[in-house]
């Protein structure tokens, strides 16, 4: 039986295939409906991780291995077939069954929902460490939210974004396992009542909360190799069902029902990023919710095998990924205070050992603050420990710096205004044993700007790891021509230790591997030329340059820059200035926050310009724009492999890290870029003749800004590159139709209201251009810089990145 | 609500046989505590050992006992079940309240107290 359900041949999986056909859809095992297949496959693996489950916990509960907890409000997870075929050695063995159906591998695969239970960089981070934590063996889980409508669906509407809600659970989800013999009660809302305990003691009782269910749901996350699966619980929220029989049984059904819909609102959706403003309340219950679920759930299993607190923090670690869930600091205190007796002073100190922050932004708008009035109402009982956390926390301060109260503002938790506020990434720090930032350069910006206080106080707190990508879901799955070649060439340990592509660097002079390279890299464009032309309509030709900007629309990211040289291509060429030499297609994609106008006006910019370029015959189709909507994962699988050219080109000091970047680079595209985020870190490991670096450094920015250097109508003046593209914005080139339409582009640039300095790295940006493109035409050379560019990407696996969590965060005792 | 109620010597032991204490007993609860107390009950033993579930409305009516007995009386709890227990320790009313794992104990405790 177990070989029939649980092996890896070929026989076993059709034999599981057929009996999920059969038992789980009620389908006849010759159906050959993709869909069938799909869902009948996912069964069958999740047969498989499951059974591992139990087996991984068995061997981590024996010897008691120290668990990290990965605390995300989002988890980007992608499609999970594929990567599940992958890491459990069963891909190859699949393919050869539905060949001999003569069914396309493809059709299953698309059969397959995109969970978009994230934003983007963010949230892939969290799944890739997922994946590199099975892959390495280590107790690694995930704990998030079970959104029932994940980001929104991007449509284009006459160059406007449309947001289309994302109800992903609409279709029957294979992989996820119900575990409401788990759930658990989340007290909410509610007030203090001041009151003494037996002995006449101060004694603060919770008192009149609502409750709200958290049922976890749990994603198996198998490692490559297939030896450990770990999982990722996702809670949703529910209301209490014998709460609801009893106002059932009362006789008011409406009552009920609003009760039941009120309490599951809290996890209805994921908020898009620029738009989670202080003050909504709906996203500090999804916060609190998650972080409440999961230190329960955390406890819970520890004292499944321990009698007391005293090893915790040696079998438990807790990372926040970014400040969302940051009242984990306040709950692990409350839970061992109140429900555990411990004393305030043991209880903060595996607090502190336990908890890790990791900070993922310097933008000062996107570091998180709440009310004090909202945290007030909503935990009461958690906003008292933060105040008395504060005490202490400015005590301190004030016996190591007497007198300095400009000092003690500065640091305290809470924010003294008229709104008066609580900052979070203070109170994560200030309840962390380790604070890290994601690349070099953004620590370094930490530990100088943000948290130069925090790094005065406690330099040892603060360490640098940079991001990074599992090669395993973006070379491996995303692109298994090239991931074949590599095979063939240097073997396959690279799946497991990318430092090993360095093998790859003697074949990037070998002209039977720079040919295969190269044919790879054209079918790979053939591909998204395909996908372009289905989705938008638009004919490209897979011999011009694939220039890609592909991420979140946001002005630090800089998607104008881009189109402001694409602008400046092709007036010159209209103008008869410049002979086109090198066919360009350039590939934008990305989605914007509602109500983030600038963003969403970047769009409607990218279509028109797109239309007037793609339309103007008399460009011989030198140049073509095109912008694929709805940017997820399962279309950057597509999108990557294709590109020549990688755009990272955010204002220096925007950056934390960028991940794009590397998942580039891996897939054999060269970066252009502005030393920002990790692009430092590839330039160091790439070479400076490999990559195309330009702009302004972020400590020259820095300057600029101080010394209010920057006046945009200077460069208007001194610049005719400048005024071209400026004036074209605003003399209607690219709205014909729709007169006006973004003159606002040129006020908001010329009237110093750009804060992303556009103009300062414009020229420079051109610079590069031209050199690129004289570069692109020595085929060979670019693709001997491109298989260097593979070669040298070791550093950027997420692996890597896990390996040192490990030894700087999780296994140091401060 | 149903409960069940009888006299130990001069300790009132009372017992309620809902599965729930929730919004829809809670003030019911609560009144009868007041007339338990108004009518000269200064020493009483809630056995919760029928009770699943407290919410907060219904700790916070037995909340309100406490403070009606005040200082010159005793209200102790005996034999909570563990997803009870959790509750009070949520609330810290663990803290506040005598509780024992039986009746007897209760009882004994009380009458150490004279």
């Amino acid at each position: 039986m177990k070989s029939i359900h649980l092996g890896k041949s070929k026989s076993a999986l059709e034999k599981s295939i057929n009996y999920h056909l059969r038992c789980s859809l009620c389908k006849a095992p010759s159906s050959k409906e993709s869909r069938d297949l799909y869902l009948s496959t996912a069964f069958s693996l999740r047969d498989r991780m499951t059974e591992r489950i139990l087996q991984t916990e068995r061997r981590y509960h024996e010897t008691k291995t120290k668990r990290v907890y990965y605390l995300s409000l989002e988890f980007l997870i992608g499609r999970l077939l594929s990567n599940s075929l992958h890491n459990l050695g069963m891909f190859d063995v699949f393919k050869d069954l539905l060949m001999d159906g003569d069914i396309d591998i493809e059709e299953v695969r698309e059969q397959e929902n995109d969970p978009g239970l994230g934003n983007g960089g963010l949230g892939r981070l969290a799944a890739c460490f997922l994946d590199s934590m099975a892959t390495l063996d280590i107790a690694g889980f995930g704990y998030g939210i079970h959104y029932e409508y994940g980001l929104f669906k991007q449509e284009i509407d006459n160059g406007y974004q449309r947001e289309k809600p994302d109800n992903w659970l609409a279709e029957l989800n294979p992989w996820e396992i119900k575990r409401t013999d788990e759930k658990c009660i989340v007290p909410v809302y509610g007030r203090i009542e001041h009151f003494q305990d037996r002995a006449g003691e101060y004694n603060p009782m919770w008192l009149d909360w609502k409750v709200i269910m958290g049922i976890p749901f749990d994603i198996p996350v198998v490692g490559y190799g297939g030896e450990t699966v770990n999982w990722l619980r996702l809670y949703g929220a529910g209301s209490s069902k014998d709460f609801d029989i009893q106002i059932f049984n009362e006789g008011d059904y409406f009552k009920a029902v609003e009760q039941k819909v009120s309490s599951e609102t809290i996890t209805k959706m994921l908020y898009p990023l620029d738009t989670i403003k202080s003050g909504r309340e709906l996203r500090l219950l999804q916060e609190y919710f998650l972080v409440a679920c999961s230190i329960r759930d955390i406890v819970r299993r520890y004292l499944e095998i321990n009698e007391n607190f005293d090893h915790f923090s040696d079998q438990v670690a807790i990372q926040m990924n970014d400040t969302h869930p940051s009242l984990a600091v306040a709950e692990l205190m409350r839970l061992l205070v109140d429900e555990y007796a411990l004393p305030w002073n043991h209880a903060w100190q595996i607090t502190q050992e336990t908890l890790a922050y990791t900070n993922h932004t310097i933008l000062s708008e996107a570091l998180e603050k709440w009310s004090v009035q909202l945290l007030e109402r909503v935990v009461p009982r958690h906003l008292q420990i933060i105040y008395e956390i504060n005490h202490r926390f400015l005590g301190e301060v004030r016996r190591r710096y007497p007198g300095d109260t400009d000092l003690l503002r500065r640091v305290s938790l809470i924010e003294e205004s008229e709104n008066k506020q609580v900052r979070m990434a203070h109170l994560a720090v200030v309840g962390s044993h380790c604070v890290n930032g994601v690349s070099a350069l953004h620590t370094e910006i930490l530990k100088k700007d943000n948290f130069a206080d925090f790094h005065a106080l406690w330099p040892e707190r603060f360490v640098n790891i940079t991001n990074g990508i599992t090669q395993r879901r973006w070379l491996l799955e995303a692109n298994p021509r090239l991931a074949s070649l590599i095979g063939d060439t240097i073997g396959d340990a690279w799946i497991t230790d990318l430092g090993h592509l360095r093998l790859l660097e003697p074949s990037a002079d070998e002209a039977g591997f720079k040919e295969a390279f190269r044919r790879i890299k054209r079918a790979n464009k053939e591909m998204l030329a395909k996908i372009i032309y289905e989705t938008v309509w638009t004919a490209v030709d897979p011999d011009a340059m694939f220039d890609i900007h592909v991420k979140r629309i946001h002005e630090y990211k800089r998607q104008l820059l881009k189109i402001m040289e694409v602008v400046y291509e092709y007036l010159r060429i209209r103008r008869g200035e410049k002979q086109p030499t090198v066919a360009k297609t350039y590939v934008f994609a990305g989605k914007a926050a509602p109500g983030y106008w600038v963003a969403q006006q970047m769009i409607k910019l990218i279509h028109n310009v797109g239309q007037v370029i793609n339309q103007d015959k008399a460009l011989r189709d030198a140049l073509k724009v095109v912008f694929l909507p709805d940017y997820r994962v399962s279309l950057a699988e597509k999108i990557i492999p294709a590109a020549d050219l990688s755009e990272q080109i955010s204002m220096a000091g925007t950056e934390a890290s960028g991940t794009g970047n590397m998942k580039f680079m891996l897939n054999g595209a060269l970066t252009v870029g502005t030393l920002d985020g990790a692009n430092v870190e590839i330039l160091e490991e790439v070479g400076e003749e490999n990559i195309f670096i330009f702009g302004l450094k972020a400590e020259e920015v820095a300057d600029m800004i101080k010394n209010n250097a920057y006046h945009p109508a200077e460069y208007y003046r001194r610049f005719r590159e400048v005024r071209m593209v400026m004036d074209a914005f605003r003399d209607d080139t690219f709205c014909a139709s729709e007169p006006g339409l973004f003159q606002w582009l040129y006020h908001h640039v010329m009237n110093n209201e750009d804060p992303y300095f556009h103009l300062p790295d414009f020229l420079p940006y051109l610079q590069i251009q031209d050199k690129i493109e004289r570069e692109y035409q020595d085929t060979s050379s670019w693709t001997r810089k491109a298989i260097l560019n593979v070669a040298r990407s070791g550093k950027f696996s997420s692996d890597r990145a896990i390996s040192e969590y490990m030894r700087l965060i999780w296994n140091k005792t401060p | 609500m149903q409960l069940q109620q009888r006299h130990t010597g001069s300790v009132l032991v009372v017992k309620p046989l809902e599965k729930r204490i929730d919004a829809s007993t809670a003030m019911d609860l609560k009144q009868k505590m007041n007339e338990w107390i108004d009518a000269g009950n200064r020493r009483i033993v809630l056995n919760l050992s029928q009770v699943d579930f407290i919410d907060s409305s219904g700790l916070g009516a037995i909340i309100s006992g406490l403070k009606k007995i005040g200082n010159d009386g005793d209200l102790v709890i005996c034999m909570v079940k563990e997803t009870v227990m959790s509750l009070f320790r949520l609330t810290r009313m663990d803290r506040v309240f005598d509780i024992f794992t039986s009746e007897e104990a209760a009882l004994a405790a009380l009458s150490q107290k004279g």
